[in-house]
């Protein structure tokens, strides 16, 4: 048992060190903490001059969805640049499971997307004047975490993806455009069609922005607590269908002897 | 020279499956949020003007990529020395590069329209077809020279991409292209009036809709992005000769 949390501890961490592109401060800094902060600021100011909603429901929304950007572009990090570094042949070699590898490289990205949703939400709230109640923020911490490793498993999911298609980047890019308009954070659910809501529910983000919203509007944790059940269900479903891709995608890639086509 | 330049740079971008497909498809996602967004708010006789704005927003995102990494670019290809030992200005040669940026950008304004029209039934009806035809090329030059000093001065910083990715909202924002620059603080009404894409946006939406005369707008674009493409010019000159001083023009 203690070699599998160093497997997917310690083998977590030291991937996301090795794969993780965005680790240099001004990198970091610009990318994942300054630009989700101007896209929530986008859509605040557009939303009040549309009169569509307050800003407590823009701040929430994109905060919850800031944490998206790390974890689904980290999480297809995680498989495409082991083939792009040329290192996937070794890491599939491993006489170890498969699964554990993978799902254990989502925990540090998990972790970098509630540090990005947690200081978005911080500073939004700071810049527009938002006030959460005090006993909501153990429950939107939580709910900050279970969207960030939904998002995480999504982007794995998408990373598997990669095993197969070559261009998982411009997957990547329409997945992360897709989150803004389906997930319900910019646009009021009600005035999305009926088919967007139910792709909606089916992505990760949209629980958890509807769960955050209740907290922060002072609903409790009662309120909030099947949003956040739906949430982590979706967390799960991500997780074994992008372990179950990546068997499959694996096993493909080894009878086409395609592994490290780029 | 620049507009062979520019035709092609333009081809090797439409060549690439990944540019084309990102100019398409994200600025649509982007419209198709803009025209929700906007019937939220009972606005459906702005939808026009959600859809140029949102083709505006890919046309920008489309410089501001590839033209900040428009060296970068060439570095990684290959080309970068070639390019410079060409005896012309180095402004001359990388100009070409930004212009077709712009020009691919294009992309994003045809497919947010086609889209708005087919789907939405948005009907294209501009207030100044002309101005309006007029007015989208201009844009597009002056952003095209706008990203000349975006490239040189790219060129400078080591983490130019940490710029690039955290530039898009922000002048999307400010320029207007969607939320009403009124909408936004006082302050930020220098930084957008010193901006040659909030009157290119604003040329661009005058023509659209008749809120306003287009040419001023469109002269005050194009004069801003004369002065971007002037001092790109001279910073591209001396980032060229610190470069070959210091043996660094190959080195990222």
């Amino acid at each position: 048992m203690t070699a599998l949390f160093r497997l997917v501890g310690t083998g977590g961490v030291i991937a996301y060190r090795a794969l993780f592109n965005w680790t240099t401060p001004a990198m970091f800094v610009g990318t994942l903490l300054v630009g989700p902060l101007f896209q929530l600021l986008f859509f605040a100011y557009l939303g009040r001059q549309l009169g569509v909603a307050d800003d407590g429901f823009y701040i929430t929304g994109n905060a919850v969805l800031a944490a998206s950007l790390a974890c689904v572009f980290g999480g297809t990090m995680a498989v495409s640049n082991e083939r792009r570094f040329g290192t996937l042949g070794h890491v599939l070699l491993s006489p170890r499971s498969r699964t554990a590898v993978f799902l254990g490289r989502v925990l540090p990205y998990a972790a970098n997307g509630l540090l990005i949703a947690v200081t978005t939400m911080t500073a939004a709230a700071l810049l527009l004047g938002l006030r959460v109640p005090l006993d909501a923020l153990p429950g939107l911490l939580l709910t900050l975490a279970v969207a960030a490793l939904a998002c995480g498993f999504f982007g794995l999911t998408l990373g598997a993806i990669g095993l197969r298609f070559r261009d998982v980047w411009l997957v990547s890019n329409v997945s992360v455009a897709l989150l803004l308009l389906l997930t319900g954070v910019n646009v009021p659910a009600a005035g999305l069609p009926a088919w967007m809501r139910v792709t909606g529910e089916l992505l990760p983000i949209t629980h958890a922005a509807e769960a955050a919203r209740r907290l922060v509007a002072g609903d409790g944790f009662q309120a909030a607590a099947p949003q956040l059940a739906a949430e982590l269900a979706i967390a799960a479903a991500y997780a074994v269908l992008a372990a179950l891709l990546l068997k499959v995608f694996e096993a493909e890639s080894r009878r086409r002897a395609s592994l490290d086509t780029l | 020279m620049i507009a062979v330049g520019a035709l092609l740079h333009t081809k090797q971008l439409s060549r690439s499956p990944f540019e084309i497909a990102t100019a398409l498809i994200v600025p649509v996602v982007q419209a198709t949020l803009a025209v929700y967004l906007f019937r939220a708010g009972g606005e459906p006789g702005r939808l026009l003007e959600a859809a140029v704005g949102a083709g505006l927003m890919g046309v920008w995102s489309s410089v501001l990529f590839g033209s900040g990494g428009a060296i970068q670019n060439q570095r990684w290809q290959g080309t970068l020395e070639m390019i410079m030992l060409a005896p012309r200005p180095p402004a001359l040669v990388v100009l070409p590069i930004t212009l077709a940026t712009a020009l691919t950008g294009t992309y994003a304004m045809v497919a947010t329209l086609a889209w708005g029209r087919l789907l939405y039934g948005i009907p294209l009806t501009f207030a100044d077809p002309l101005a309006f035809a007029v007015a989208v090329p201009g844009c597009i030059i002056g952003l095209g020279m706008f990203g000349l000093l975006l490239a040189s001065t790219f060129v400078l910083l080591r983490n130019a991409n940490a710029l690039t990715n955290t530039l898009e909202y922000p002048i999307w924002l400010v320029s207007g292209m969607l939320v009403p620059i009124t909408a936004l603080p006082g302050w930020t009404g220098p930084i957008a009036a010193a901006l040659p894409t909030t009157w290119g946006a604003r040329a661009v939406r005058e023509a659209a809709t008749g809120s306003g005369p287009v040419w001023p707008s469109l002269g005050v674009c194009l004069a801003i992005s004369l002065a971007c493409l002037a001092l790109g010019a001279i910073m591209m000159t001396h980032v060229e000769r610190r470069a070959r001083a210091a043996a660094t023009l190959a080195l990222a």
